[in-house]
């Protein structure tokens, strides 16, 4: 990227920008090491009981290693399905490859409390309410769009002739595509597998929707929580997951350039 | 796939070349790419496809190569009918005018991949490999990345992956477009080296008449998708056989006349012109115009056209004159080995031709 000037009033602008983004986490941060029993600001002592309290709140890591679990599933499913999807519509271009690609990406015009109640209304008689696959449908639903568009960016914006000169070397399709354009599309699975695995573990509304008494995710049951007492435990829970989604950025940026990642 | 008859094999069989193109063609939707190209390369032979862009050079070229399937036609290389064979399976080498090195294999792994693909035993390969390297003296960035390496370095790479296969045949797309002209003269010659050391049948596609001229054993001129003519750069450029041919390869002077009974009528002079009747182009190139002040020399063996210099430009080497004849600008131009001045512009001159040097087609 070309480096510009930048003037003051853009940096101040940038600067108030960001502070509204931090604001939540500016009051999170030291609520979640409150000595306090509820949730006040500023908290009257300081403690890092609440997190210990999250590790022995066996709900609270049930929930962890279902999200955890789930966002795994989930990630591994949308890169095995997005990305044969993605090649199919950029590189063989069936007809209405078009309408096709916008068709994939309709989920995320819909508001998700929109398609949580479509998913229980379809997914209830199907006796998947509740259930780890019916969570993992629920999921992909709103992952794929975000797999098979970074993905077909990805394969569009490389370069057709390498791949004829792998294959006029002798290489046939699939060796091709796993010696030559696999490799070369790293950073568009870089970034897809951070976008699945974060928009997975982070998803709530569709989740409520799809978790019982028995099967609860990290958000759905800090919801829970938060809905039935005020102690400062999900502050807590909240900066580790701030710095888990900060631990994806960086492995992504150290791997692929966040901007080279996200941007193009 | 194509399968030929067996009176169609017999007649493939005849074709003279290593490389014999029949009836090749290309058809889009709503076009002709390549229109019933015939074509015979023989073995060791440097041959350039030539022409402006879209004239369907680079679509032949693929076709060869087996990226572009041909809508009909045959390929037949070495009396095998490679018509809707895959690529890969081709044994071709092909050069890109983008190299189209792989971007996360180092200059070793690149060059091996063909042999990879070969299954060639892993000693003999890196010995293949390094005189490879060698071959276009990059010995030492065996562990480089292709983003480390300057575009000439590049395709000479490029190069070097395509030619350690052992090709059957060369296929070179516009290889030298993307260098600066210092080093594209460098590299033609390079190329030309390699492909005469190691005799390989290569063709070559360019829309630069010097490259051609200078490098290749034969030039196929084409136009609108279509075989203009095919020659020695000497017959090419010397005996042009259409006024396309005439314009595209050197710089041409243009005049209308008329023709009947064997001669032409021009800007008041007389040109033979057997088979043409009516309007006629006459062309001249214009370094063979000889430019004369003064009376005339009297050479009745000469064309002679009188006329006004118009515009005179000194470009060291050479001086550029534009002269008004016959209601026509010809480009014309003198050497300065003698330490000539330039002219000025309206000094009367006279322009003298041998008849050999016209060329007459009919106009289009």
């Amino acid at each position: 990227m070309d480096e510009r000037p930048v003037s003051p009033a853009l940096k101040i602008a940038a600067g108030l920008m960001f502070l509204f983004l931090l604001a939540p986490l500016l009051v999170v941060l030291p609520i979640s090491f409150s000595g306090d029993d509820f949730m006040a600001f500023p908290p009257s002592s300081w403690s890092v009981k609440w997190y210990g309290a999250i590790f022995a709140n066996s709900v609270m890591m049930n929930a962890f290693w279902i999200s955890l679990a789930l966002a795994f599933v989930v990630t591994v499913l949308s890169l095995g399905i997005g990305l044969p999807a993605a090649y199919a519509l950029v590189r063989l271009k069936p007809p209405g490859a078009e309408a096709l690609s916008n068709l994939f990406s309709a989920p995320l015009l819909l508001p998700t409390i929109v398609l949580g109640l479509a998913l229980l209304l379809v997914f209830a008689p199907m006796g998947l309410i509740g259930s780890f696959q019916g969570l993992v449908a629920a999921h992909l639903i709103v992952t794929l769009p975000y797999a098979v568009r970074v993905l077909s960016t990805a394969l569009a914006n490389l370069p057709l002739t390498v791949e004829e000169a792998a294959g006029m070397l002798g290489a046939r399709p699939l060796t091709v595509f796993f010696r030559v354009t696999l490799p070369m599309m790293r950073s568009g699975l870089v970034s897809t597998t951070a976008l699945c695995f974060l928009v997975s573990f982070d998803e709530v509304v569709l989740s409520l929707f799809m978790t019982g008494p028995r099967l609860q995710t990290l958000p759905v049951a800090m919801y829970n929580h938060v809905d039935q007492q005020a102690d400062p435990m999900a502050a807590a829970i909240s900066v580790l997951l701030v710095v888990l989604t900060l631990a994806v950025v960086l492995v992504v940026d150290r791997t692929a350039g966040l901007t080279r990642t996200f941007v193009k | 796939m194509i399968h030929a008859e067996p009176a169609e094999m017999t007649r493939l069989a005849q074709g003279q070349g290593f490389l014999s193109l029949r009836g090749l063609t290309r058809r889009y939707d709503h076009f002709t790419a390549v229109d019933d190209l015939n074509l015979d390369v023989a073995k060791g032979e440097l041959v350039a496809f030539l022409g402006p862009s879209g004239c369907g050079k680079t679509t032949s070229l693929r076709m060869i190569a087996g990226l572009v399937p041909a809508s009909s036609g045959h390929i037949v290389v070495d009396g095998r009918d490679l018509t809707g064979v895959a690529p890969y399976k081709r044994d071709m080498g092909l050069v890109f005018q983008s190299y189209a090195l792989f971007p996360h294999m180092d200059i070793a792994r690149n060059v091996a991949f063909g042999l990879e693909m070969r299954k060639v035993p892993k000693a003999e390969a890196a010995q293949r490999v390094k005189e490879a390297i060698a071959m276009v003296r990059l010995t030492g960035r065996e562990h480089h990345r292709p983003a480390q390496l300057s575009g000439g370095q590049q395709q000479r790479v490029a190069l070097a992956r395509a030619l350690v296969v052992r090709p059957s045949i060369l296929l070179l797309d516009e290889p030298l477009s993307n260098l600066d002209a210092k080093l594209r003269d460098e590299m033609r010659t390079e190329i030309r080296d390699i492909q005469k050391r190691l005799g390989i049948t290569a063709i070559f596609v360019t829309h630069d008449q010097m490259e051609a001229l200078t490098i290749c054993d034969k030039v196929v001129v084409m136009n609108h998708g279509r075989l203009e003519q095919v020659g020695t750069p000497h017959e090419i450029y010397e005996h042009p056989k259409t006024a396309f041919v005439a314009g595209f390869v050197g710089r041409i002077n243009r005049l209308s006349g008329r023709a009947s009974g064997g001669v032409a009528q021009v800007a008041g002079i007389t040109v033979s012109a057997p088979g043409f009747e009516g309007d006629v182009d006459v062309m001249v190139r214009p370094h063979r115009m000889v430019l004369s002040t003064g009376p005339a020399p009297a050479d009745a063996g000469l064309h002679q056209l009188s006329g006004t210099v118009t515009r005179a430009t000194f470009a060291g080497d050479i001086l550029e004159y534009e002269v008004e004849a016959a209601g026509t600008l010809l480009k014309t131009e003198a050497s300065t080995r003698g330490g000539e001045a330039l002219l000025a512009p309206g000094t009367p001159v006279t322009l003298s031709w041998r008849p050999q040097d016209t060329f007459v087609y009919a106009a289009s």
